[in-house]
């Protein structure tokens, strides 16, 4: 059994960051509720950034607005800029959803943020009409970008949505709710795979399989205005109130859980992110004890396709090998686990929040690996740069952020998270589930391969 | 009248004046675009901020230089490598090596500030964030300190801080005082990046060696290798590029601007402050360039030849340049004639590249728009551009979804979050910010450019956007 070392940050500077601010997580949230728009109330630069950093990832638009907060909002406040903002964005997409996301400028303004909204929706109710503007929602999610980070940002956004949205009803509807996490298109899309391969209908708070992964079908697009396909329809969002219980994918989406189970008495779990196999198991018995449903053959065939390949290579290439892992605190906790199962020594993880999940999540991983984890918390990628110089790994799992660091240590990069933007197909293809694990087998696998058999290529004949 | 409203612009009418219509008839200036001015709030904007306008135009391209983003952990991340690729070389002018190539792509700092600073202020702790930084990177050659929406609300004096720090570390430390919220777009950061750099740098330092051949050039940030290419030319004709502003160079290039016989500014938008400024105080004279196109390439190297009496050489250059590049040319002319184009960039590249992408490529450009520039650059959009052509400023997505609607453009040529959005309505698009397999300045990189046109337009894909019913020739004709 070995022990968890927290290393501690030695420094007050922040660089080169592993993590963003709040907003990005409230965008990244909105964008998965079908014809719901994130409405930025800040500078442009607050939704620049982030469409940026979202094209870049997903290579897919990324339709977000901004109030464009200028000098005289910042000395007058933003009143006219959300007000202005929520009706234009109203009457020219008429959008099922508005997420208004503050910002720094937003929140030091001292905004009254819920005051304006209620005088937009009277403006807007004037310009459209009460019934057309009835159905348009607001959902305001403060999120100062001066507190936490992203994941925060993400939570906070769900709980609102929920908060907001949601509808009680006398019955149950049968369904799970879901909350992903900050994930790609192929997780959340293995995600719902599993859920169907159980029987069982999920709401997903919230879906951006499709909005960041869209079918390029000019004839058949959703035009003036043009929407991406999909995301979580507003009416599935309302009848989350009447699902058999909430399980949340990433630690540091807890929040919505519990409102839910507090206002409707409904059970939930907050999990690691279903990464590699005991952890995707442990999902799969949750999504049993919450419905009663059978844990399938089809289920566990895959999940038998994963250690059949575990099987064949982890011993032969993998095992002994020191990774180093850094990125979200979820997906960092769930890699190292999984890396330990192959056999492999989840050496460092380095994640930019200090979470107590994260904390908690690591201490049960190190008890299972052989060797002790070291663990950089609340830090940055120049921590990580500085504790690989005198520590060398085999492998680093990370974001692309990484890559000139991994290039200058001569350590492979294994891309998992966000962002990734010099390779492609990596937001398409999941890390979670047991085909997630299949994936990562491969993949790390073959990253292995390319760098420490190349040069004796005769040891792959067979 | 040529304004024009919009169809997806009727509850925004205000867009009218940002939106014209090429006519000839009409009488020169008499409609002046609007430009520069507020986005409208709510709009899908593709503009950015002025800290994005300084530290991700001006200085981030600077090779020996650390940045300290006075902010939340959110803009120093979106400040590190968000912004375009900027190589740099190692390589100083004193003939010494920086220790790190691809500095500046490769570390950014941040004061990560929080809540409690929010409340109390963040300057002690922009002053330890800076001490550190140099203690991590001793060997940089300066710190640029910038301000951001949540320093500029809490007023801190990010000046007094550097002045400071300067003392106490031995090197220059500067702030660049241009706060997210700005100014309309990204264009205020240029402007106050401009004259902080004139202000604090230029005229404090001198060259190791000069020449009767030094030139500074100024607003070539070496997207994509951009600046190597001009660099090759001026070595060719004997002409020394004394100060880079800012690609591919180092702080104290920046600090002996005012050695230079000639500026030479090559982006208007972003640079042209800083050329005036020198001027005015030095002497020293400055030309607009364009090296966007063969033509413009040509006759702005035959205006550089001209001023130092090296007319031979610039044209031994042309020459050379343009007998490799022509057969290239005349293919990607075979195949591109007649093919509609929309120009969309962010600053003067509307302009620059209208002219010889009709040129030599033969293509039709039927609309043409800018982000955050200015009335000149729109003064020389209107000029260059053919009647009937839609010229606009800061377009929307909803706007863009009606010009390709209305005006079909086979190609636009824009940034990446519009890329795949004009992907989804069945166009292709290639970056022209930060250039797709560039570089796309000079002779070769125009080459580049229609390459990069020419595979996106004939990409098979968009011939295989449908699923058809019918096997292909079963339909009996």
């Amino acid at each position: 059994m070995s022990e968890l070392n927290v290393i501690k940050k030695e420094r007050t500077a922040v660089i080169n960051p592993i993590v963003t601010c709040q907003p990005l997580g409230a965008m990244y949230a909105v964008s998965g509720i079908e014809r719901g728009m994130p409405l930025v109330h800040g500078s442009q630069g607050c939704s620049t950034f982030v469409r940026y950093g979202f094209a870049r990832h997903f290579r897919e638009p990324a339709d977000i607005a901004v109030t464009s907060l200028h000098e005289d909002a910042a000395v007058f406040g933003g009143r006219k800029n959300l007000i202005s903002g929520l009706g234009n964005l109203a009457a020219r997409f008429k959008p099922d959803v508005m997420g208004v996301v503050t910002t720094c400028s937003s929140e030091i303004i001292g905004d009254d943020v819920a005051g304006f909204i209620k005088t937009a929706k009277v403006e807007i109710a004037k310009k459209m009409g009460e019934e057309a503007a009835s159905k348009i929602k607001i959902v305001q999610i403060n999120t100062p970008s001066f507190v936490e980070h992203q994941f925060k940002g993400y939570d906070n956004a769900i709980k609102a949505i929920v908060d907001t949205l949601a509808e009680p009803k006398d019955e149950e509807n049968g369904k799970l709710n879901i909350i992903p996490g900050i994930v790609n298109p192929g997780d959340i899309r293995e995600i719902k795979h599993m859920l169907s391969l159980m029987g069982v209908e999920g709401i997903l708070l919230t879906d951006t399989s499709d909005p960041f992964d869209s079918p390029l079908r000019p004839s058949k697009a959703d035009k003036n205005p043009y929407y991406q396909k999909g995301g979580t329809p507003l009416a599935d969002i309302q009848d989350c109130a009447n699902s058999l219980g909430t399980i949340s994918l990433a630690n540091y989406a807890s929040s919505a859980p519990a409102s839910l189970e507090k206002k409707y008495n409904m059970p939930s779990k907050v999990s690691e992110a279903p990464i590699g196999i005991q952890n995707t198991d442990s999902f799969i018995r949750t999504v049993k004890k919450f419905t009663g449903n059978d844990v399938t053959d089809e289920i566990l065939d895959e999940r038998g396709i994963v250690i059949d390949a575990m099987a064949d290579v982890a011993s032969r290439y993998l095992f002994g090998r020191k990774v180093a892992i850094y990125g979200d605190p979820s997906i960092t906790v769930g890699m190292a686990r999984f890396v330990a199962e192959l056999g492999m020594i989840p050496k460092v993880v380095c994640t930019g929040v200090k979470n107590e999940y994260f904390v908690n999540d690591l201490k049960k991983v190190a008890k299972e690996s052989d060797e002790d984890i070291d663990a950089l918390f609340g830090q940055d990628l120049r921590a990580l740069d500085v504790y690989l110089k005198e520590n060398p790994v085999d492998l680093m799992i990370g974001s692309s952020d990484g890559r000139l660091m991994a290039k200058d240590l001569g350590i492979p990069l294994y891309r998992v998270g966000y962002p990734v933007y010099d390779r492609v197909g990596y937001q398409r293809r999941p890390i979670i589930g047991y085909n997630g694990a299949l994936n990562l087998v491969d993949g790390i696998t073959n990253t292995i391969l390319d760098k420490y058999y190349e040069t004796q290529d005769w040891k792959l004949q067979q | 009248m040529p304004f024009c409203l919009l169809d997806v612009d009727k509850d925004i009418p205000e867009r009218e004046q940002h939106i014209y219509i090429k006519d000839s008839k009409e009488p020169k200036g008499h409609c002046k675009q609007r430009c520069n001015t507020n986005t409208i709030p709510g709009s899908m904007t593709e503009r950015g901020c002025a800290f994005a306008g300084v530290k991700g135009v001006i200085t981030g391209a600077i090779k020996d230089v650390l940045h300290v983003v006075h902010s939340p952990v959110g803009c120093t991340s979106y400040g590190n490598g968000t912004t375009k690729r900027y190589p740099t070389r190692p390589e100083m002018p004193d003939g010494s090596v920086f220790p790190v190539e691809n500095f500046n792509l490769k570390h950014i700092v941040g004061t990560d500030l929080t809540e409690s600073d929010v409340v109390f202020g963040g300057m002690k702790k922009l002053k330890t964030t800076i001490r550190e930084a140099a203690k991590e990177y001793p060997f940089v050659n300066a710190i640029y300190v910038y301000a951001t929406c949540t320093t500029g609300l809490i007023g801190d004096d990010l000046d007094a801080v550097c002045k400071e720090m300067q003392a106490e570390l031995g090197k220059d430390v500067v702030a660049f005082n241009a706060p997210g919220f700005a100014g309309p777009t990204q264009s205020k950061g240029h402007h106050v990046g401009n004259y902080t750099i004139f202000e604090k740098l230029v005229g404090t330092k001198e060259p190791p060696k000069t020449t009767d051949y030094d030139i500074n050039l100024i607003g070539e940030y070496n997207i994509d290798g951009d600046y190597w290419v001009l660099e090759k030319y001026f070595d060719d004709m004997g002409i020394n590029v004394l100060s880079k502003f800012t690609g591919d160079a180092t702080h104290g290039e920046l600090c002996w601007m005012h050695k230079a016989k000639l500026s030479l500014v090559r982006c208007q938008r972003s640079a042209t402050y800083v050329a005036k400024l020198i001027e005015e105080k030095y002497g020293v004279p400055y030309l607009k360039v364009d090296f966007f196109g063969p033509e413009y390439c040509a006759e702005n190297l035959r205006a550089v030849g001209k001023y130092f009496g090296k007319e031979i050489e610039a044209e031994a250059v042309i020459k050379k340049e343009m007998e490799k590049i022509q057969p290239e040319l005349d293919f990607y002319k075979s195949k591109l004639q007649g093919k509609k184009i929309w120009i969309s960039a962010g600053g003067p590249k509307s302009w620059h590249l209208s002219k010889p992408i009709e040129q030599y490529l033969g293509m039709d450009v039927v609309a043409l728009s800018g982000l955050f520039e200015h009335e000149d650059g729109y003064e020389k959009m209107q000029e260059r551009a053919k009647d009937g052509t839609i010229i606009i400023d800061d377009p929307n997505t909803l706007e863009m979804e009606e010009v390709v609607e209305k005006y079909q453009p086979e190609i636009v040529l824009g940034g990446i979050k519009e890329k795949y959005f004009f992907h989804k309505l069945g166009v292709p698009s290639v970056m022209i910010h930060s250039y797709e397999n560039g570089p796309y300045i000079g002779f070769e990189g125009f080459v580049n450019m229609a390459r990069d046109i020419y595979t996106a337009i004939y990409n098979p894909a968009w011939k295989l956007m449908e699923f058809e019913d019918e096997e292909p020739g079963d339909s009996n004709e």
